[in-house]
């Protein structure tokens, strides 16, 4: 039951802040302080993360495709890979792992020094002023990223095709776009706003009603991360399904 | 050059762990305890994770191989991806998340209420007493979650190849069995092992490294998770260039 009335608690939460979006005032300083804190964080750990990831692909991909002496298709293999699913994937684990997760710490920090109750005190809507910046920079920072994710990620299969294992580069370029249709940029975009603010949504949650302490902040910032992944796994099924599914 | 000293440290914690555990046996009893607390811990997401990674394999490989007429495919696409790549790296991530982050705000926490100085006052070497135990434990148990993750993606697949996407299941089941051998299956075993330790080590040095505090504990588990997924991530690559390349 406890679960139960969590969840209830996080609908009501996401109301109360969905109504704070479309009504102003809005704190525009700190939602493009913290879209800007939020992307330079977490470029770092996305480009480190689908680089390495897309020369795997690479190595795995020649292996099969050698099988069929059809290195050709390599190229088309990763763009279609990382554009669709890997890219924005990864991008969002990152953030949630790095950018959530700082949110959540921050408001947990904020709520167990009783930040928050001075600034209720002070008769500033704490939702308005800490919460909804949050969620908006997660969700404008997250496809900014996912771009990022996805250059990062095709540089790294080029580095492993070419230079590493030596297929011919123009062959490599010519095939890239084969199987790519510009919905697949769309796809991306679509998906990576959604899981955006799924984080941001999480991470404000667990970091606002954050309680017990030091320990209390630590454990928020656990279930950010595994939450928040959770959810967004979950809703990437049903995206791809509305989207790719016959 | 922060990082730089950083590393340092790091190295210098990696080397006192080390120098805590020679010619000494490991604190009776915490071992399991430990062991069941990181497994049972992380299985929930693991499992749930999984099946939402398998169900996405299918859907995308079906994506993908129906303009070239090769839907009979997935199968194949599945299993190595699946087995391969994904599900030893999934388990990683989900561990990080869930165990990793818990290790690093418990030490963290311990560093804050100053029970690490009390350890050391009662002349028990901290790294000893609470790093090896998690350190032989999460070696313990991340072969069994990358299994577990290996098939429940591979399982979660079939499923919706056969029941969402029309696919032939015992034909899905026959290019899955013809593309991975228990040489993958070791190769799988032999990377959790390796991504358990670096989880543990990392994690375990950002709690004893963090600052005091309620933000000292939640820094200290952010950065846990994020540098540990990007070493693992990283490690993946260095590895299957190894195993496979």
């Amino acid at each position: 039951m406890e679960t139960l009335a969590r969840i209830g608690r996080f609908g009501l939460f996401g109301a109360a802040v969905a109504r704070r979006v479309f009504t102003p005032p809005w704190n525009t300083r700190d939602f493009f302080r913290h879209t800007w804190l939020v992307s330079t964080r977490c470029m770092g750990p996305v480009v480190a993360v689908t680089f390495p990831f897309g020369m795997v692909i690479g190595l795995q991909g020649l292996q099969i495709f050698d099988l069929f002496g059809a290195q050709r298709m390599l190229p088309s293999l990763i763009s279609v890979a990382v554009l669709r699913e890997l890219s924005p994937m990864l991008a969002s684990v990152l953030v949630a792992a790095q950018g959530g997760s700082s949110f959540a710490a921050e408001l947990g920090a904020m709520r167990i020094k009783e930040e928050l109750d001075a600034t209720e005190v002070m008769a500033v809507d704490s939702l308005r002023w800490h919460v909804v910046p949050r969620v908006l920079a997660l969700m404008l920072a997250t496809p900014v990223l996912n771009v990022m994710g996805t250059v990062a990620g095709l540089a790294g299969g080029f580095v492993m095709a070419v230079p590493i294992q030596g297929e011919p580069g123009g062959v490599f370029l010519a095939n890239l776009w084969a199987f790519t249709v510009p919905f697949d940029l769309v796809v991306g975009v679509v998906k990576t706003v959604v899981f955006g603010l799924l984080i941001g949504l999480v991470a404000c949650f667990h970091g606002y009603y954050a309680t017990g302490g030091a320990a209390g902040v630590g454990k928020s910032v656990n279930d950010t991360v595994v939450h928040s992944v959770l959810l967004f796994f979950a809703a990437n099924y049903l995206l791809t399904s509305a989207m790719f599914a016959p | 050059m922060s990082w730089l000293a950083t590393l340092g440290r790091f190295a210098g914690f990696c080397f006192d762990l080390a120098r805590a555990n020679t010619f000494r046996m490991p604190p009776p009893g915490r071992t399991m305890e430990e062991a069941y607390r990181i497994g049972v811990q992380s299985l929930p997401v693991l499992l749930l994770i999984s099946v939402f990674v398998g169900t996405n394999l299918s859907l995308q490989g079906y994506a993908a191989f129906t303009p070239l007429g090769g839907q009979r495919l997935v199968g194949m696409f599945v299993a190595l991806a699946g087995v391969r790549e994904l599900a030893p790296i999934i388990a990683a991530t989900m561990v990080a998340a869930k165990a990793g982050t818990e290790m690093a705000s418990q030490i963290a926490v311990m560093r804050t209420r100053e029970q690490v100085d009390a350890l050391e006052v009662m002349a028990i070497n901290p790294l000893w007493w609470l790093v090896t135990p998690r350190l032989l434990a999460i070696v313990l148990v991340m072969p069994a979650l990358t299994v577990v993750a290996i098939f429940t993606t591979i399982a979660s697949s079939w499923l919706v190849a056969t029941a969402q996407l029309g696919l032939n299941g015992t034909e899905f089941l026959d290019f899955v069995r013809t593309s991975i051998d228990a040489k993958d299956l070791l190769a799988c075993e032999l990377k959790g092992m390796i991504f358990g330790v670096v989880i543990c080590l990392v994690s375990c040095f950002c709690g004893f490294t963090s600052a005091k505090g309620p933000e000292g504990v939640g820094q200290a588990t952010n950065s846990a998770v994020v540098i540990a997924s990007v070493s693992c991530v990283t490690l993946n690559f260095l590895l299957s260039q190894v195993l496979y390349g």
